[in-house]
This record gives C-alpha cells, sequence and structure tokens, in this order.
C-alpha cells in the first residue's frame, strides 16, 4: 500500500500527465517545481487555519468547556469567520512610529517560518530541496526570526513594545545554542545533515530512544524559540498586555499570528523528522506517518501551554544558560563516547 | 562611565492584571522596579456619603458592594456593629446561618484569590477550575436569597429568611466534593515547581513591618503574626467551633499562597461543624419597626477574606447615621504595595498585587 | 524527581481533557432559577395593592414613584406606579416591605433596552393590560 499511495508515485503520475501536454523536459520540471511550492504554501495556510482551531478546541477541553461550535458544523469554520473578521478592521498606524520599520515586521517574521518548510521531508523523496546542509538551513533560517521582533518592538513607538522586544532578543538568542547542540548529537549519531539520510537511518530504531535528553532539550528550546508558555514572556499578556504585537491591529496581526503557528508546525516537523522516525512507519503510506507524528507532538506543545505558569525573564536566562547548555553539551560527550565504544566492539 | 536613565511604565487602570481599576505608576531601570506607586480612586462611588441619606436599614444593600466578592462579610459586619449600638441578640438558628454563609463566602472568595492568580502567573486553567467550584457555592447561595454576587441576606437581629429545604442536602454535596476539587487544584498549581519558583522569596513583608503598616488577614498571617479576629475576639458563635489558623513562616508570596488554600479547608470544617450543630427555631430576632439608635458611636469589626473589616458609626438618634465610616482591609493592605515592590522585577509586581488580594471596590469604596 | 509536579500538573489537565463539559448551550438550553430569584422587572398585581406605599419607602434608591388618590368611598388607589429599572439594586426590600404580597419579580432576565428612556417601567399600564387580557379570554 505504501508503494501505491506514496507521494513519489503521485509525483510521478503528476510529471507523465504534464509530459504529455508539454513538449520540453526543462519546462515540465519547472511546473513541477511551481506544483510543489503551491503545495508547501497551501499546507502552511491550512496549517494555521486548522491550527488555530484546535488550540481553542484543545484548551477548551482541557478547561472543561466546550470551545468554539456555532459557525460551521462543530465549530470548524470559527477561523474562517476571524480572518474575515481580521480583514474588516481599521488599519492603525501609531504616530512616531518608523513606518517602514513597522511595516516590514510582520512580513519578515513570516519569510522565515515559511522559508524552511523546502527541507522538510514529508514522504519517501518527498523533499523540495533535499540539501547536504538541511538540517543546517534550517538552524540558521529560523535564526532570523528574532530580528522581526525587535523591529516591532522599537518601531511601535511604545514602551511595552519596546520592553517585550527586548526580552525577546534575550530568549530566541539564549535558547538558540542550547537547541543546536541538542540537533548535534543527532548529526554525530546520522554522520550527515542530509534530512532523508537522518529520516533513514531510523528505521529500526527512533533516536528518541537512543538520545532521550537530547529531546528534552529539544523540547524544552523550542518552546521557547516559538515563544509559547511557558515561555511566552514575550507577549505575557498579564504583564505587557500584548509585547511587541501591542501596536498591530487587523491583517498585520493576522501575520504575526499565522507565522507562530507556521513555526510551530515547523518545530514539530523538525522533533519528528529528528527523533520519532520522520515518514517511517507501517502499513500506512509514509505521509500519513509523518503528520500523525506532527500532531502528537503539536498535542504536547499546547498541553504544556495550557497547564504551566509562566516563567520569569531572570529565571528563564538562568534556566537556558546554567542547565539546559551544560545538559546538551553533556549529551554531545556521552554521545560521542558511545559512539567510540560501539564503533570498538563492532 | 554609561549614564543609565530610569523611564516611567504605567500599568494603567485598563490591564488584564490589576484586579480591577487600579493604576500603578512603574518607574524603572531595565526591568528592575525602583518605585511602584499605586493610584486609585477610579471606582469610588461616594458610599460612605451615601450612608447619610439613607436609614440603617436602607444602607444593607450597599454594604454589599463594598467588597462585591464577600458580601455576607460585609452585611454581617455592619449588621453587628448596629446591634452592638441598639443591643439586640440575635437566635441561635440565625447565629449559626449567619457562620455557614459567610464561611462559605470565604471559600468563594480565596477561590476567586486562586483563580486571578493563576491567570496573572499564565495559568489559565487554575482560572476555570476555581471558578467551576465558586459556582457550586453560588448556586447554593441563590438558592437561599436569590443572588449570586449581592446577597443582602445578613439584616439586623437575623437573616431574611430560613433557608428552603433543598439547601441543606445540597450543601451537604458541595462538602463531600469540596476535599477532592481542593486536592486537583493543589495537584496542578502548588505542586507546579514554576509556580513555585515564581513565588518563593519574592515580595517578603517581616511580620514587624506588616504589624507597623496595619496588615490584616491573611497577609498578616502568612507573616508569621498570628491575629485572627475569630480567636482573638470572638464574634457571633465562633467560640463553639474547632478550627486552626494557618501561619506563614516568611511573608513571601508563596506564604500567603499557602495560608489561603488552607483556610479554604478550615472554612470547609467549620460549616460542616455549624451544619451538624444547628438548632431549629427563629431566625429573626423582634427588633423596633423603626430603627433608632441612642446617641453615641460603636466601633465593631470582623474578619472578612480580605482582613479586618471595621465598621464606625455616629449615632445622632436619628433614623440616618450621622457619620458611617469602613475600615477597608483592601486599602490599608494596598499600602505596602511600594516598598515591597522596590527591587523587584515587574513580573513580581503582578505577583505582589496578586498576592495582597485587594479588590478595588473596597479600595475606593 | 525535578520536574515531578510539573508532570503531575500535565495529568491533571489530561484527564480534564475527557472529563464531561461543563458548557450549558445558551439560548437553546436555559438554567431554571431558583425560586427566591431576584431579577427582572417589579410584577405589580392591582387587586391586592392597597396603595400604601411602603414598597416605596423601603427602598434605598428612590426606584419606584407612585402617587396615589382616594376615590368616593374613602379608600385609596394606585394612580400611577413607575419603576426605574436602572436605578433598582434588586434588594429585595420594596417585595418584603409589602403587607400584601401585590409585587414580585417576574424573573425574566433578559430585558435589556436599547433606549435609556425604556427603563423606565410602568407597572400599572402593565398590570392592566394583563388584567383586559385575561378578562377576554375569560369572557
Amino acid at each position: 500500500m505504501q508503494e501505491i499511495t506514496s507521494l513519489f508515485q503521485i509525483a510521478k503520475i503528476l510529471r507523465e500527465l504534464l509530459g504529455r501536454f508539454l513538449p520540453d523536459e526543462q519546462l515540465v520540471d519547472f511546473c513541477m517545481s511551481l506544483i510543489n511550492i503551491g503545495a508547501i504554501f497551501m499546507i502552511i495556510s491550512l496549517t494555521a487555519v486548522v491550527l488555530v482551531y484546535a488550540e481553542r478546541k484543545v484548551s477548551a477541553f482541557m478547561q472543561r468547556r466546550s470551545g468554539p461550535n456555532r459557525v460551521g458544523p462543530k465549530g470548524t469554520l470559527q477561523s474562517v469567520a476571524d480572518m474575515i473578521k481580521l480583514m474588516a478592521k481599521e488599519d492603525i498606524m501609531p504616530t512616531g512610529a518608523d513606518k517602514w520599520m513597522w511595516m516590514l515586521a510582520p512580513m519578515l517574521l513570516f519569510i522565515p517560518a515559511a522559508a524552511v518548510f523546502v527541507v522538510f521531508p514529508f514522504d519517501d523523496k518527498a523533499i523540495f530541496a533535499d540539501l547536504n546542509i538541511g538540517i543546517f538551513y534550517f538552524i540558521a533560517i529560523s535564526a532570523q526570526s528574532v530580528l522581526p521582533f525587535l523591529m516591532a518592538g522599537w518601531a511601535s513607538n511604545n514602551k511595552y513594545s519596546l520592553v517585550g522586544g527586548m526580552r525577546t532578543v534575550a530568549q530566541m538568542l539564549s535558547y538558540e545554542v542550547p537547541m543546536v547542540l541538542s540537533i548535534l548529537g543527532i548529526v554525530m549519531l546520522v554522520g550527515s545533515m542530509r534530512m532523508s539520510s537522518i529520516v533513514a537511518a531510523q528505521e529500526q530504531v527512533w533516536f528518541i530512544f537512543l538520545q532521550p535528553i537530547a529531546f528534552v532539550v529539544y523540547v524544552i528550546t523550542a518552546t521557547a524559540e516559538i515563544n509559547r508558555a511557558p515561555f511566552d514572556l514575550v507577549e505575557g499578556e498579564s504583564e505587557l498586555v500584548a509585547g511587541p504585537f501591542t501596536e498591530y491591529t487587523g491583517m498585520r496581526w493576522a501575520l504575526f499570528f499565522l507565522a507562530e503557528y507556521a513555526n510551530l508546525l515547523a518545530v514539530s516537523a523538525i522533533a519528528t523528522t529528528l527523533f520519532l522516525g520522520g515518514w517511517n512507519g507501517p502499513w500506512f503510506p509514509g505521509w500519513v506517518w509523518f503528520f500523525l507524528k506532527v500532531g502528537g507532538m503539536i498535542f504536547l506543545f499546547m498541553w504544556f501551554r495550557w497547564t504551566f505558569p509562566r516563567l520569569r525573564i531572570d529565571q528563564l536566562m538562568a534556566f537556558g544558560w546554567k542547565m539546559l547548555l551544560p545538559l546538551a553539551l553533556v549529551n554531545v560527550i556521552v554521545t560521542g563516547i558511545g559512539m567510540y565504544i560501539y564503533n570498538f566492539f563492532s | 562611565m554609561v549614564k543609565t536613565e530610569t523611564y516611567t511604565l504605567n500599568m494603567g487602570p485598563q490591564h488584564p492584571s490589576t484586579h480591577g481599576v487600579l493604576q500603578v505608576v512603574l518607574e524603572l531601570d531595565g526591568e528592575l522596579v525602583i518605585q511602584a506607586v499605586p493610584h486609585m480612586g477610579y471606582l469610588h462611588r461616594g458610599i460612605e456619603k451615601l450612608a447619610e441619606s439613607r436609614t440603617y436599614a436602607q444602607f444593607i444593600p450597599y454594604t454589599d458592594r463594598l467588597d462585591y466578592v464577600s458580601s455576607m462579610g460585609n452585611n454581617w459586619g455592619y449588621c453587628q456593629t448596629v446591634e452592638k449600638l441598639m443591643g439586640i441578640t440575635v437566635p441561635e438558628r440565625a447565629e449559626y446561618l449567619r457562620i455557614i454563609m459567610t464561611e462559605l463566602n470565604r471559600i468563594a472568595s480565596h477561590l476567586i484569590f486562586m483563580g486571578s492568580l493563576a491567570i496573572d502567573l499564565g495559568a489559565s486553567t487554575g482560572m476555570m477550575f476555581g471558578f467551576r467550584s465558586r459556582e457550586r457555592i453560588l448556586d447554593l447561595f441563590d438558592m437561599a436569597c436569590g443572588a449570586r454576587q449581592t446577597y443582602s441576606y445578613i439584616r439586623f437581629g437575623g437573616v431574611s429568611a430560613d433557608i428552603p429545604p433543598e439547601f441543606i442536602p445540597e450543601l451537604e454535596r458541595f462538602l463531600a466534593d469540596f476535599p477532592a476539587m481542593l486536592a486537583e487544584y493543589h495537584e496542578l498549581l502548588t505542586g507546579n515547581e514554576i509556580l513555585y519558583h515564581r513565588l518563593k522569596g519574592t515580595g517578603v513583608i517581616s511580620g514587624q513591618r506588616a504589624l507597623e503598616i496595619g496588615l490584616t488577614g491573611p497577609a498578616l498571617r502568612a507573616s508569621g503574626v498570628a491575629y485572627d479576629i475569630r480567636k482573638v475576639e470572638p464574634y457571633g458563635i465562633y467560640d463553639h467551633f474547632d478550627f486552626s489558623v494557618p501561619l506563614g513562616q516568611v511573608g513571601d508570596c508563596w506564604d500567603r499562597y499557602i495560608v489561603r488554600m488552607e483556610e479554604m479547608k478550615q472554612s470547609a470544617s467549620i460549616a460542616r461543624q455549624a451544619l451538624d450543630q444547628m438548632p431549629e427555631g427563629q431566625v429573626m430576632a423582634k427588633i423596633p419597626k423603626v430603627i433608632k439608635p441612642p446617641v453615641g458611636d460603636v466601633y465593631h469589626s470582623i474578619e472578612n477574606p480580605r482582613g479586618e473589616l471595621g465598621f464606625y458609626i455616629v449615632s445622632d438618634g436619628s433614623t440616618k447615621p450621622y457619620r458611617l465610616h469602613v475600615r477597608r482591609p483592601s486599602f490599608i493592605n494596598l499600602q505596602v504595595l511600594n516598598e515591597t515592590c522596590q527591587g523587584l522585577l515587574i513580573g513580581d509586581v503582578v505577583a505582589v498585587l496578586a498576592t495582597l488580594d485587594s479588590l478595588m471596590g473596597e479600595v475606593d469604596c | 524527581m525535578l520536574g515531578r509536579g510539573l508532570l503531575k500538573g500535565m495529568r491533571v489537565t489530561l484527564k480534564s481533557f475527557f472529563n464531561k463539559k461543563e458548557t450549558l448551550q445558551y439560548p437553546e438550553k436555559k438554567l431554571p432559577m431558583p425560586a427566591r430569584f431576584r431579577g427582572g422587572e417589579l410584577d405589580l398585581d392591582t387587586k391586592k395593592c392597597i396603595a400604601c406605599g411602603l414598597c416605596s419607602m423601603a427602598c434605598p434608591n428612590h426606584v419606584i414613584e407612585l402617587t396615589t388618590g382616594t376615590n368616593e368611598a374613602k379608600k385609596r388607589y394606585l394612580k400611577s406606579y413607575v419603576y426605574h429599572s436602572g436605578l433598582c439594586l434588586y434588594c429585595n426590600f420594596c417585595v418584603e416591605a409589602c403587607p400584601t404580597n401585590a409585587i414580585c419579580w417576574d424573573k425574566n432576565y433578559e430585558n435589556s433596552r436599547y433606549f435609556q428612556e425604556d427603563l423606565d417601567v410602568d407597572c400599572l399600564a402593565i398590570a392592566e393590560q394583563k388584567d383586559t387580557l385575561k378578562g377576554r379570554d375569560d369572557g
């Protein structure tokens, strides 16, 4: 069954179809790339819409409420109603705001969130670009999402936003380092940074069993990178109203929101690829397993958000630098020693 | 040398976590608080002045609206003050009913404290859980007097009406379910390491300073001073019940949180004992139709969930008070905000404000 | 173990995830109000009212405005009865003060209005309208 419905087969069918209408081989390749880009954008937008609804339902169920259940069957069209409402809102710009920086910040936040999707292995040979520096590309591009927060915070001409922007930079930069080190353990085990080789190396045993500490460190740092509770003091609603996003309304705020959910999908996909075996799995096609595992990780992140209170800024910095960084370093050392002993005995 | 400057941040009257309309003007150096000056008065309604143009009985609904979360306590304090001035004795059954209602109200008020603390620190699930339990208590009150928040149930000489027959089984059900609910909250909030580290060690008020500034209620007991009016000068029939008063050691936010959680357990035990001991009988004494207290003044205070609520009435012999002053615990407890917050971070200001548990209706009167 | 409290908290929320939901689907389902519920507008029974004015005197906030007159048989009757619902504290003093139980709450809590003038309820007119309707039904 995996052979018939895998994405590779679907791509082959599409390619044959196009080959019949288009004369040139390169034109067919170009059209396939456009279809791939379209598919990825569709996944991102669909995800944002679905995740908004899922977040509200999960949070409601955990608080013994029902969540949205009026708009559409069981409330599924709630996100559509929200988008329409946001598009109809008045666009206000604060006086004294630095116009171009203020307007560019949401867009610059959305672009890295979308650009990392090219290296995700949705299925066997179904990656848009199987770069040989796959995971390194992800780390580099996702580090770019620090700057738009600072831009938004500074350009809004608002003290709350500035404090929020400063906190964001401190938080996101401090948690990049342990995240990279936790990923380093995986790269050492596989010997390559290519995403498809990482998934292929997990055919027998998933890396979560070989690198449990790295998994824990990754999950914690990923929560900090995407600014979700318990690390959401950037937009800590009860302290700073909304941090860097305070002055954004309507569609601009919707872009921030979408970028946040795209980021959530991105880190869940990376966690699935690195630790949970990617698209490996019996009976079902690869992409079904991929999305099931990604869904499980997303539920885990939502579970964290609705259970835990927020950390204070100094506790957050202390935790990142004094607890997670040494833990990640120790993991790298232990992995190295373990690999040497394994190679020595086999 | 780099020259730094402090900046002023306004946690304005409209803010998700100032428990009402309170403005706190923060002077910050980076994230460190140099000054935290509260500005109140946004909810001032002139209740003390209104009292001078209402008869004594007509003022009872206004006392409901002081600390609107613990209305039974406010009613009781005012009624006991006037009864003290006029020398009225209350029948036994009414005394027991008053105690049951006030202790249930204490549980409801502390549940609001717990919910607001949880949501201010980011754990919004805690708020939903707390308010869900509070609904059961409000349903009980709805059954007894028809209102959910501003009761006017306790009147001069007793209570306004006897409890309906379905009240006691429902109360027994609630008291049976309550320990399990409290255990759930302890598992969700008290055991949580993040909450512990947020609250432990921040906002320390020493016992000596608390006494100097006039702090009362759970905030005072968390600082180690064992002063609970129900034990020191028992009013009503509190001396018939066996309960303990939880004390803290250090006086930080964590102690103030734990003291209130323990007080809820004690209140449930008092309500249980009162339900068991309650006799049959009248619920209202024979009082004159027109309340005209003798000339003189009186001060009487009770232990409200937020502290010592006191009423000072000056009577000139007519049907309306000459002067009525309310000693409001939230108002006096709020003074300590500035000195406690100096040297803390912004996040701690929110925690201190939540654990001081000031209600703006009472602060502004 | 470090973090055990966090895991216990997570177990509480997960258990809550599968529990029964507390939401009431209003307005399809409405909660029944208890018998002593104080809410809505005052419902005046003109047959029981003796125009004593005790309700107006008991009210802390001058919410009830009534005028009375004496007819030929030297009996007092009610000329007008206006209830300013916007000023009302819902304290129940008027209902308790009435010696004949002529007023009670109509328990209809869905009574918001668009204009401030509509908050002044003419209870006498409503009572008379109800009487004429009942008369038409009976006769």
